[in-house]
Order: structure tokens, then C-alpha cells, then sequence
């Protein structure tokens, strides 16, 4: 059975939600915190609405909407979404009011709205839909993981139609607390030279990106979702290259059959070593994209390089701004997504032209 | 009435909503008026904790208590204890 992507929508630092050809304009940014280009929100949700909703929960929605136009569909047959972090900014306005307060007069909203599984919930309320609703929160799995709960939904036969997707927002809050781990870099870096970057950490980013997936496909089709894996804290990189294997093995292709390599390089140079060893033990001669130097580094960053690999099937070219290493074949039929984030979540995304 | 629409706005995040546009009369909780639901309710309800130091102790009065800025207002007035 084959699983359709049959519309995407994403809201990212790039400008996504716009529609046309893919990034025909990228944003550079010299910085180490990307935050999302956010549409008029207004024309999928009503004023009085917005007004609880902080930039996760909108750009959630908006993503949703956009996938779901594309898609032609109004009503999904279950809503299933990934988030490491959730609502983090109504997260912490709600504990700051807690300790300001001594835990007293506490405001709902916020509480309301705190909860990782707020987008798919809203969603649900906009679009008058009571079917499956279920949120991972996963860390570096997340959406990985909700990819995988839709996979294997629609291949039980109990929804048609399945709305799936990822989202993290940054806030101040968190952007300070991950900074003490070390993760980004110490001084800003143009987003276009992040790859080549010689040294440690990366940009922190965010967004939201949702995929209609179905068993049927729609008109404007242009791929299958042939295939989801994820390898946790491998210990060397022979366990991921043999895992690679064992997962196109699994979809009946070898390396030779993949058109192009999407990965999620980040600029950390030691993070970034795994990808050069895949590449170099199972890929040395193919064209690899790369996606976080346009979307940022946070947990679900590969819904955005999902929605990009899709995007590149359905354009059958690679954006230069994406392009890493090589040229694509003029006829992209396969792509392999290969992301990981903090080297210890590692997925893969089998994607194939219909 | 003023300081109290102020208050109504920042409370609830309705910030397209310029203080003078809410009629003194206007009801609170219907269509007709700002079409505020049983969040906002709650929303008011610590507003009043927070700024005048009053509790509503029966809940029951709520729905004549927030009919409009000025049953607010009113009930304000006569209930208003020093905060501490």
C-alpha cells in the first residue's frame, strides 16, 4: 500500500506559506536564533481565536490549513502531531506567574494553551474534527514519530485521510537555557556559510510543516511516503550506515537507486561528521541537499526538510540554496532524508515519485 | 470606566480593541456586544482579584456582575477593599 503526500504547508524562517517556487527566494540571515516569517494568520483563524494563541499554536494551524488546502481536503480523518517542547512561550508565562504570584490568581489561558498537545487540539476545535488526536513529544522523534503513527493508521484501513505534522517555536526563555549547553554558536554566522562553518554549535530555528497523507492520491501529488525509520544513540557510524541498508534494503532499493540525499547538516562540525562519513561510505557519488542552514536546528527540523525533499520531487530540482554537494540527476525519483539532531536522534525518510 | 476597559483589554489580549470602542452598556458575554465566552470569564475573575483585591464569593452573581463595564465598575465601587 502506498502512503500519498497528497499537500504540504510550512511556516519556517524561509518563506514558506507564500506558495510558488520553492525557496526562489531565500532569506540570509547573519545570526544565531531564526525565527519564523509569519503570514497573516487572520486568514485561517478568527480574531477573537488569535488572541489566545501564542506563535506555536498559530503557525501550527496555519501549516495545518495550508497542507489540508493543497491537499483539497476539509476534514481529515485523524489529526497527529510531534513537538519536543510544545507551547513553550504560554509555558512560561504560566510558571512565571506561578512563582510571581506564590501561586495565586493563576490566569487559564496560559494554562490552557501550555500543553505540547495545544496545536492538535486547536486544530481539531477549528476544523469541527473528533476523529484520532494524538501528540508525540519525543524530543528529536517527535515527528518522526507521528509520521510513523500515520503510516501505520492508514495501513490498519481506519482513516483515509490523516493530518500529520511537527512544530517548536523558540522563546527567549529556552533560546538561554539551550545557550548554556552549548549548542549554538558563540557569534552570529551568515546562514548560507553555516555549512562550511569550521567550528562548533549551530543556529537555533523553528517552524511548523504538516503533510496530508492518504492512501489515494490527489491531483497535485507529486510523492509517496515510501518508508520511515529511526535509529536512537547509535554508537559508531558503521551502525548507522548498516541501518541505512537494512532500511532501503527494506524498500527494495539500494544506494544506487537514490536520486538524492537530503540531510540535516547543522554547521556543528562535529555533529556534521556523521553525514560526511554516510556520505562518504554509501554515497560519494550523489548530489545531497542539506536544509538547516534555511530552517535552523531545533528537534523537529526534519518536518521542514520533509516538506523541502517533497517540494524537490514535485519541482524535480534542487533549489541552489539548498544544494550541499553535486548534481541531481535530471530525473529525481528517489530522495533519502537523513537527519539527526544532537547525534543521538537519527531518522530516515524514504521518499519516492509517484 | 476608563482604566477598568484598559485593564478589560490587557487582561484578555484584545488588543485590536480600542479602549473607547466598548460602550459602557455594551454586554460583555453576547454577540451583540464583545462576545466574550466562560474563559474570559475566569480571565475577569482574577482581574478583579488582581487590581481591586475582591473575590467573588458567589458565583452565581457573575453573570450580573459582568453584564457590562459598568456593572463591573459598580460592583467595583461598592466592594473595593485597600489592597494589601
Amino acid at each position: 500500500m502506498n502512503i500519498y503526500i497528497n499537500g504540504t504547508g510550512c511556516i519556517s524562517p524561509q518563506n514558506t506559506a507564500q506558495g510558488g517556487p520553492l525557496l526562489a527566494a531565500p532569506r540570509e540571515y547573519e545570526q544565531v536564533r531564526l525565527a519564523t516569517v509569519d503570514p497573516d494568520y487572520k486568514q485561517w483563524i478568527d480574531v477573537k481565536q488569535i488572541r489566545r494563541m501564542s506563535r506555536v499554536v498559530k503557525m501550527g494551524v496555519a501549516a495545518a490549513n495550508l497542507s489540508l488546502e493543497t491537499a483539497g481536503i476539509t476534514l481529515p480523518d485523524a489529526i497527529i502531531t510531534g513537538t519536543a517542547y510544545g507551547c513553550l512561550d504560554d509555558t512560561g508565562v504560566f510558571l512565571t506567574k506561578m512563582v510571581n504570584q506564590q501561586e495565586e490568581m493563576l490566569t487559564p489561558t496560559a494554562f490552557i494553551q501550555s500543553t505540547h498537545n495545544t496545536v492538535a487540539g486547536q486544530i481539531a476545535l477549528l476544523l469541527g474534527c473528533n476523529g484520532y488526536n494524538n501528540t508525540f513529544v519525543h524530543r528529536g522523534f517527535s515527528f518522526e514519530n507521528a509520521l510513523l503513527d500515520a503510516i501505520m493508521i492508514l495501513k490498519e484501513g481506519t482513516a483515509k485521510h490523516i493530518l500529520a505534522g511537527g512544530m517548536d517555536e523558540i522563546t527567549n526563555y529556552s533560546h538561554q537555557v539551550l545557550s548554556r549547553f552549548g549548542i549554538y554558536k558563540k557569534a552570529p554566522v551568515k546562514t548560507m556559510e553555516l555549512l562550511n562553518s569550521p567550528d562548533t554549535g549551530t543556529i537555533a530555528g523553528e517552524g511548523a510543516a504538516f503533510f496530508a497523507l492518504g492512501v489515494t492520491s490527489a491531483p497535485g501529488t507529486a510523492a509517496t511516503l515510501t518508508g520511515v525509520s529511526t535509529l536512537y544513540k547509535p554508537l559508531w557510524e558503521g551502525e548507522v550506515i548498516g541501518h541505512i541498508m537494512k532500511f532501503l534494503e527494506d524498500h527494495h532499493c539500494t544506494p544506487a537507486d537514490i536520486d538524492l540525499l537530503v540531510t540535516g547538516r547543522n554547521g556543528d562540525i562535529d555533529q556534521d561528521e556523521m553525514y560526511e562519513e554516510v556520505a562518504a561510505a554509501l554515497f560519494p557519488d550523489h548530489a545531497e541537499a542539506s536544509f538547516k542552514h534555511l530552517c535552523g536546528e531545533y528537534p523537529t527540523a526534519a518536518a521542514f526538510g520533509l516538506w523541502m525533499a517533497n517540494a524537490i520531487i514535485a519541482e524535480q530540482a534542487v533549489p541552489e540554496a539548498a544544494v550541499f554537494y553535486g548534481h541531481a540527476p535530471k530525473k529525481i525519483n528517489r530522495i533519502l532524508l537523513y537527519n539527526h539532531h544532537q547525534g543521538t536522534h537519527h531518522s530516515f525518510v524514504l521518499l519516492t515519485a509517484c | 470606566m476608563a482604566d477598568l476597559k484598559a485593564q478589560i483589554i490587557e487582561q484578555l489580549n484584545l488588543h485590536e480593541v480600542a479602549p473607547e470602542s466598548i460602550g459602557d452598556d455594551q454586554p460583555l458575554f453576547s454577540k451583540e456586544g464583545l462576545g466574550l465566552d466562560s474563559i474570559d470569564a475566569l480571565e475577569l475573575i482574577v482581574l478583579l482579584q488582581q487590581h481591586y483585591n475582591i473575590r467573588i464569593a458567589n458565583p452565581e452573581e457573575g453573570p450580573k456582575i459582568f453584564q457590562s463595564v459598568r456593572t463591573m465598575a459598580e460592583y467595583i465601587t461598592a466592594n473595593q477593599t485597600i489592597k494589601a
